[in-house]
């Protein structure tokens, strides 16, 4: 049987992962607010306890995490180099040829990068590692229902992100098997230059294709079969419900962020602009 | 004489791992040059991994496989020659077919071995001759045929590439019951043929009751029994006992036998079980 | 007279496509089917049967003729889209291809699709799925994921899909065809047990002929009309007719009858293996007792 993961879901039992999916959104975008409301050393110290505290509640070994960093480490180096020469300041730490490094470089240096982490590994942290595909899309229609009013086909776009979560581990095998069915008439995917591997992938693309065509309008068909209209008069089995937990979770946040607004008032070191 | 040779062959999936399972477990296996070969068994008894190793599409976790004595695996570069060698019809073949008509995508494995143009059209018809598919067909495009006609053509692009093995992986799955005589009837037709050598995977006692010269039955990733289809269904006993349906004339036979009426052992054909019967009148 | 819950009166189909030679696959097709029976319908490639099928609940429509189902006339152009919807929820469809008919990424998910479209309140759904799920032995599965399943439990997840939606006629279109010999019997078990213990009316299309004898009732179908119907020992009587339209006989079933020609006297019409086996012995025991008397 394949095992194809999908998203980044960690399975085990946490605080995080108990909370309300939706609540979970709205958390994440609060808690993205919160790395950008940092602005000096105080408040940066309490953002990096703040993720190790997280790390910790939503039980996720460091690796895991480090994975989901590693994609963006050019990023966050470009970043870091962008600002180590190109914020001015008033104290000259270095300087040789036309390169000058200030103290506040430094430290604005330093502060993205622990930006970058930490919004990365929050979001990731609430939603990604924390909550299934399925629980985030249904979360994303619940909270999105409002533009429904302006006519946003909400449902319809969840109902979509549904089906292709089911459908991906699928195709991917899918897609194995023809690979596999073309070696075997003796298509040879591994050499050759770059056009005739682009060659070699059209009795891969168009069965693929095909059969992704034919199996959409038999789940259709099959939709039609259960009495699929869209999604209006549409029930749902699991009404979620909000818990003292997730207010409790929502409180901690915003107190965190307050805190940090309060931190940055301190004035100590080098405050961003 | 033997044609495919498994020796103390293993596959492990996910080895290292905590998912690791084990879908072939030190197993042996001759095929004869020229017969008509069956393997049989449950889901998940290790003949559909089996089918991958004949031509190489997945490498043995230990053992080897030997194609006329050689090991397969010698010289990893030269894969795709043992693949024009040996013949892969994958489950659900019609899936594979690409090509604008059907003659094209008969052709297209002849193509990738770099034959003549001469050589790849007499090719195409011979197949499609096998199967048979007409001349008219072979003009159409693939997606045009109807479910049987795609899975024939299917075949007959392996077929084309003249291998001297030809392994099928469930070919009569899903069809009616003329659609599958038609196509098991084409398997057997190429091997007697050209004289290669022809391995079925497939779960019907029945089928292979009809078409195999020999039959391997695989259980829990072993062979647990192998032989000429009479020593196979003399067994019919035991293949019950391991969840195996025998063929329905078969279990029928040990039905009677159980009752004290007295009938020789293996017998898997309408027309046997008649005349066994017969004798006692 | 009961109203018959299916009833087809000479109902043609062509299928038009554009660029194509339009093909016609029902043509004149009448037959009634009652409530709580067990049909199977058989048929080469093409015969109509699945064709049929989708008319029973109007993904198809027929281009003339007469179809009542369930007590509504599916070829009234009164028929409402609520009464389509209606008819869905009555008269369940499970396909030949598992993967291509389970909705969701859980599979209790998959099995509140049905009653989620028609409204039903969430409790109640709820208590449907837990019901549905027991119902198919898939209780233990309820929050796996559907490609981690057999074909044989997937199946069985789509009917526990419809049942959800509490119908009164589930129709089979070739759901066992892409199955193992395990997973046959588990969703042939499935239905029939559905059929005698809640009567919901199966309609089981198959090209497996030991499946077909196990029916209450066998109907052939053959270039778009009905060719035979009746009891299976009746049908499958009709060997040479069968194979002549590209159909098989169940193995015991041509031995009876091959036995009779030569004289040996076997009564009554075996289904199962064990009845051939016991009628053989009785038919053996009654000719050697003649012969020595």
């Amino acid at each position: 049987m394949s095992s194809i993961a999908l998203g980044q879901y960690y399975p085990v039992s946490s605080p995080v992962h108990r909370l309300d999916a939706r609540m979970k959104v709205i958390l994440a975008i609060l808690y993205i607010v919160c790395t950008f409301l940092c602005k000096n050393v105080l408040s940066f110290a309490a953002l990096a306890f703040s993720a190790l505290v997280l790390i910790l509640l939503a039980r996720i070994p460091l690796r895991v995490i480090l994975r989901a960093i590693r994609p963006i480490l050019f990023i966050m180096c470009f970043t870091a180099v962008l600002n180590l020469f190109f914020v001015k300041g008033e104290n000259l730490l270095f300087a040789w040829w036309k390169l000058q490094i200030y103290v506040e470089g430094l430290y604005s240096a330093a502060f993205m990068l622990l930006r970058i982490v930490v919004l990365i590994m929050g979001t990731s942290l609430f939603l990604t590692y924390t909550t299934t595909p399925i629980a985030l899309t249904d979360a994303l229609e619940s909270l999105l229902a409002p533009l429904r009013l302006i006519r946003v086909p909400v449902h319809e776009f969840a109902m979509m992100m549904t089906i292709a979560l089911r459908f991906i581990p699928l195709l991917s095998e899918e897609t194995g098997k023809i690979m596999n069915a073309q070696k075997a008439r003796g298509v040879d995917f591994a050499h050759g230059g770059l056009i005739k591997r682009a060659k070699a992938l059209i009795p891969i693309l168009i069965p693929l294709f095909v059969s992704a065509f034919r199996r959409a309008e038999e789940l259709a068909t099959a939709m039609e079969c259960r009495c699929y209209r869209g999604g209006s008069g549409r029930t749902k089995m699991t009404v979620p419900h909000l818990h003292f937990r997730d207010f409790a979770a929502l409180l901690l946040v915003i107190g965190f962020g307050a805190g940090i607004l309060y931190l940055n008032r301190l004035g100590i070191g080098y405050t961003m602009p | 004489m033997a044609r495919v040779t498994l020796e103390h062959v293993s596959y492990t999936y996910e080895p290292g791992t905590p998912f690791a399972v084990k879908a072939l477990d030190d197993v042996c296996l001759t095929v004869r040059e020229g017969s008509i070969t069956g393997i049989i068994g449950h889901t998940g008894s290790g003949k559909s991994t089996m089918v991958q190793l004949f031509n190489g599409l997945e490498k043995p976790s230990e053992g080897r496989i030997l194609l006329d004595g050689k090991d397969i695996w010698e010289n990893p570069k030269k894969m795709r020659d043992i693949r024009f060698r040996v013949g892969l019809v994958m489950q659900y073949p019609e899936y594979q077919l690409f090509e604008e008509t059907v003659r094209a995508d008969i052709a297209f494995g002849p193509r990738n071995m770099g034959l003549s143009e001469e050589e790849i059209s007499a090719r195409v018809a011979e197949a499609a001759e096998i199967v048979g598919l007409t001349a008219a067909d072979l003009d159409k495009s693939p997606f045009d045929l109807s479910g049987g006609q795609k899975r024939r053509a299917a075949i007959a692009g392996v077929m084309a590439m003249r291998p001297e093995v030809l392994v099928l992986d469930e070919p009569a799955a899903g069809l009616d019951p003329r659609g599958r005589d038609i196509i098991l009837q084409a398997v057997a037709d190429y091997g007697h043929k050209t004289g290669a050598t022809v391995i079925i995977v497939s779960h019907s006692m029945e089928d292979m009751a009809v078409y195999c010269d020999d039959i391997v039955v695989m259980a829990h990733a072993k062979v647990f029994l192998a032989g000429s289809r009479d020593e196979v269904f003399a067994h019919a006993e035991e293949l019950r006992s391991v969840g195996l349906d025998v063929p329905q004339i078969t279990h029928l036979a040990l039905l009677l036998a159980a009752r004290g009426v007295r009938l020789p052992k293996g017998i898997y054909t309408v027309e046997a079980a008649l005349r066994a019967i017969e004798n006692l009148l | 007279m009961k109203e018959a819950f299916i009833r087809a009166k000479d109902l043609y189909y062509t299928y038009k496509e554009e660029g194509q030679e339009p093909v016609s696959v029902l043509r004149g097709l009448s037959l009634e089917i009652q409530k709580g029976e067990y049909v199977a319908i058989l048929g080469h490639n093409g015969s109509g049967k699945s064709t049929f099928a989708k008319l029973l609940n109007m993904i198809l429509e027929p281009d003339s003729g007469e179809l009542w189902v369930a007590g509504r006339e599916l070829t009234s152009p009164e028929l409402t889209e609520d009464d389509v919807y209606a008819l869905r929820r009555e008269v369940g469809m499970v396909f030949q291809n598992p993967d291509n008919q389970l909705v969701a990424t859980i599979v209790e998910e998959d099995v509140a699709f049905g009653p989620e479209n028609l409204g039903v309140p969430s409790a109640e759904i709820r208590r449907r799925v837990d019901e549905a799920l027991a119902a198919v032995g898939m209780s233990n599965f309820a929050k796996s994921e559907p490609h981690r399943l057999s074909g044989g439990q997937k199946q069985r997840v789509a009917i526990a899909g419809i049942i959800a939606m509490m119908p009164n006629c589930m129709i089979f279109d070739e759901s066992t065809a892409m199955l193992d010999p395990v997973g046959r019997r588990e969703v042939v078990e499935t239905f029939e047990k559905l059929n005698r213990e809640r009567g919901i009316t199966v309609i089981t299309i198959t090209h497996y002929m030991n499946e077909a004898a196990r029916a209450d009732r066998v109907i052939v179908l053959d270039e778009g009309k009905v060719l035979m119907d009746g009891k299976p020992f009746e049908v499958f009587a009709r060997a040479e007719e069968l194979v002549a339209t590209g159909l098989d006989v169940p193995q015991c079933t041509s031995l009876v009858h091959a036995l009779r020609k030569k004289g040996l006297v076997i009564d009554g019409e075996p289904v199962t293996t064990e009845e051939c086996a016991e009628m053989i012995c009785r038919a053996l025991e009654e000719h050697h007792g003649k012969g020595n008397a």
